[in-house]
């Protein structure tokens, strides 16, 4: 932003430190003292696009590019009305597809492309969905409030923990009071050494404030934010995603052996295929793994592509 | 399953005519590549004839053979199975001439070992090697990307051996042949030469398998032949028995000539012959090898292209190796 200029008196950051520089919706850049002047009457022409600009939307500029403080105008102008969260849609897909729709309508907007057309679709948007409109915008979203609660619990925390640390320093005011008030009573009545007595209340001050020191340790491992671990949990279920597209159709496999074929699996204990391997051991079969298995694809090794001719 | 592998869909030909043709295919192209001034009528002088060149392969596999049966830790035979594959696998395509066959031997047994999960560490696997391991590793490394792009990375291997083991299960079950583990033996010396011919290129695993014991069997003067066609084939495969039993007899007779023997005077010279000859781009050895790796290693693009710009200028006369060293 240092080397921002106005385009009118091209003043600079450099001349004028306290220069700024303010935008309205057209997206063109002037310095606050241009603003004043050329706006006297409250309304005027962009001196750069001639289009009618009021002066109370003037706003300072935030981006270096000044199309990019446009954009943010025109965005907010659009969401204004394009309010519609993703639990008003049945699938993601449809609420993907409206958001690409908005981001066009803001493309199209920024660059100028086709504007005539863009802005009729926002006023048809705009009739076509005025009662849903309104109902959002008087909605906040589930996020939005579910942040400002954690936000307004977070704030009564705070403020309860200042008025805790306010009250344990004035008991401890109080307290450091009375120990002098005694300690001078002390001095004036005992007939001990005054300078045993100092030692003394100068001992007893320093234990007192040992163990203050590590009661107040022990507060600290209280969460500072004070958040609920909790709370994530009750909140509700994530929404039963809707499925596109047509059903899965199962199909069974069919494998080509170009060989003899198996007997079915179920037959091998009965054939007396079994009797012939090595039977499993307790381990193997916690892991899924049964001695079937490896005949079956010893037998399907020995018999596939039996038949096997390469073609000439 | 082995119909539906890559070794079913790319790497079973057809007879061993096929066969012989993409060796001499890959032997004219690699001296179409690198013997374009030699004159015709002396090429052979220089270069290794196909028939050479199979011979020097064969003399690898054998070597390949002695190699995994002194390997420590001892190896499985599947490992073994792997290796003989992807070696034939690579002389199908490329002349013994550009890659020499003793460096892609263990690079092929290297990547068995990792493909068949038989875990050897490299060190471990160099203690099984004689000579300067520290170059051979470097070659075994260099080489391993190369093999596998020339297996079009088809790594998975269907051997013989679990085929085998079906079929003595199954024979124990649905066979009345009396105490079916006799066979072993001579399954598995059948197929230890079986590895050593191009049956495995040529068959399928099962019907290698299959010979692997009607073979046993007959040693034994047993016949197993009422159990393959009834028991095995029953009745829907009767019209393909007749197909099998050729196969079957023409693995056999291929094992049979595996035993023939190889001069070992002619071998020797076969050897220094193709010291001269081989490709120098690939030779560990050679300046230039030296300096494109080197160059790969530093990435240092400028010299890189620059050998590469060289490598493509003297395809035709790289036999001559004294030439003039690229002035990077």
């Amino acid at each position: 932003m240092d080397d921002s200029i106005c385009p009118r008196c091209k003043t600079t950051k450099f001349q004028n430190p306290s220069l700024k520089m303010m935008v309205n919706v057209c997206g063109h850049a002037l310095c606050e003292s241009c603003v004043d002047l050329l706006f006297l009457k409250g309304s005027g022409a962009c001196p750069d696009c001639r289009i009618p600009l009021r002066r109370n939307n003037f706003r300072v500029q935030l981006f270096e590019d000044a199309t990019v403080e446009k954009e943010v105008d025109i965005r907010k102008r659009v969401l204004r009305d394009f309010n519609k969260k993703e639990e008003d849609f049945a699938t993601v897909r449809e609420y993907n597809d409206y958001l690409e729709d908005i981001e066009t309508i803001i493309y199209n907007l920024v660059n100028n492309i086709d504007i005539v057309n863009t802005n009729k679709k926002i006023e048809d948007y705009k009739r076509n969905n005025r009662e849903q409109i309104l109902k959002s915008k008087g909605k906040l979203s589930r996020e939005e409030y579910e942040l400002e609660e954690l936000l307004d619990l977070e704030k009564q925390q705070e403020k309860m923990r200042r008025n805790e640390i306010k009250v344990e320093e004035a008991e401890t005011k109080k307290k450091k009071l009375r120990e002098k008030e005694a300690l001078i009573d002390e001095l004036m009545f005992s007939n001990a050494n005054a300078k045993n007595i100092v030692e003394t209340f100068a001992q007893n001050a320093k234990d007192t404030k040992e163990t203050e020191t590590k009661v107040a340790a022990s507060k600290v491992t209280q969460f500072s934010t004070g958040i609920q671990f909790g709370r994530q949990a009750q909140s509700s279920f994530l929404p039963v995603p809707t499925e596109e597209g047509p059903a899965y159709v199962y199909k069974p496999i069919t494998t080509v052996t170009e060989g003899p074929k198996l007997p079915p699996e179920e037959d091998f204990a009965g054939l007396g295929y079994n009797n012939h391997i090595r039977s499993e051991t307790e381990q193997e079969r916690a892991g899924g793994f049964t001695s079937n298995l490896a005949c079956m694809r010893a037998l399907q090794d020995a018999l596939a592509g039996l038949y096997h001719v390469k073609k000439l | 399953m082995f119909p539906n592998s890559t070794q079913c869909k790319y790497w079973m030909f057809t007879s061993e005519d096929e066969l012989n043709k993409l060796r001499e295919n890959a032997n004219t192209k690699h001296i179409q590549m690198y013997g374009r001034h030699v004159n015709d009528a002396h090429k052979f002088d220089i270069f290794l004839t196909p028939d050479e060149e199979r011979l020097m392969v064969r003399k690898y596999e054998l070597n390949l053979r002695d190699f995994c049966k002194k390997f420590q830790p001892p190896m499985l035979r599947c490992v073994v199975g792997t290796a003989f594959h992807y070696f034939k696998r690579f002389y199908i395509h490329n002349s013994v001439m550009n890659y020499h066959p003793k460096e892609i031997m263990v690079t092929c047994v290297f990547l068995a070992c990792k493909v068949e999960e038989f875990n050897v560490s490299m060190t471990q696997f160099l203690t099984n090697i004689k000579g300067d391991r520290e170059k051979a590793s470097d070659i075994i490394l260099n080489n391993e990307l190369l093999l596998m792009q020339q297996l079009s990375f088809h790594l998975a291997i269907h051997n013989p051996f679990r085929p085998v083991e079906g079929l003595l299960i199954d024979i124990k079950t649905r066979c009345t042949l009396n105490d079916p583990e006799r066979l072993r033996p001579g399954t598995e010396h059948f197929l230890e030469r079986a590895l050593l011919t191009d049956a495995i290129l040529l068959y399928a695993p099962s019907q290698v398998a299959l010979a692997a014991v009607l073979h046993a069997a007959s040693k034994l003067q047993e016949n197993l032949d009422s159990y393959v066609t009834d028991t095995l084939f029953g009745v829907e495969g009767r019209g393909k028995l007749e197909e099998l039993i050729e196969a079957v007899r023409s693995i056999r007779s291929m094992v049979k000539m595996a035993d023939s023997v190889i001069d070992k005077n002619q071998l020797k010279l076969l050897e220094k012959k193709l010291e001269k000859c081989r490709n120098p781009e690939n030779n560990p050895d050679s300046e230039i090898y030296k300096q494109r790796m080197q160059a790969m290693l530093y990435d240092d693009d400028e010299v890189y292209s620059q050998i590469s710009s060289d490598h493509q200028n003297r395809d035709n006369s790289a036999l001559n190796m004294s030439i003039t060293s690229p002035g990077a």
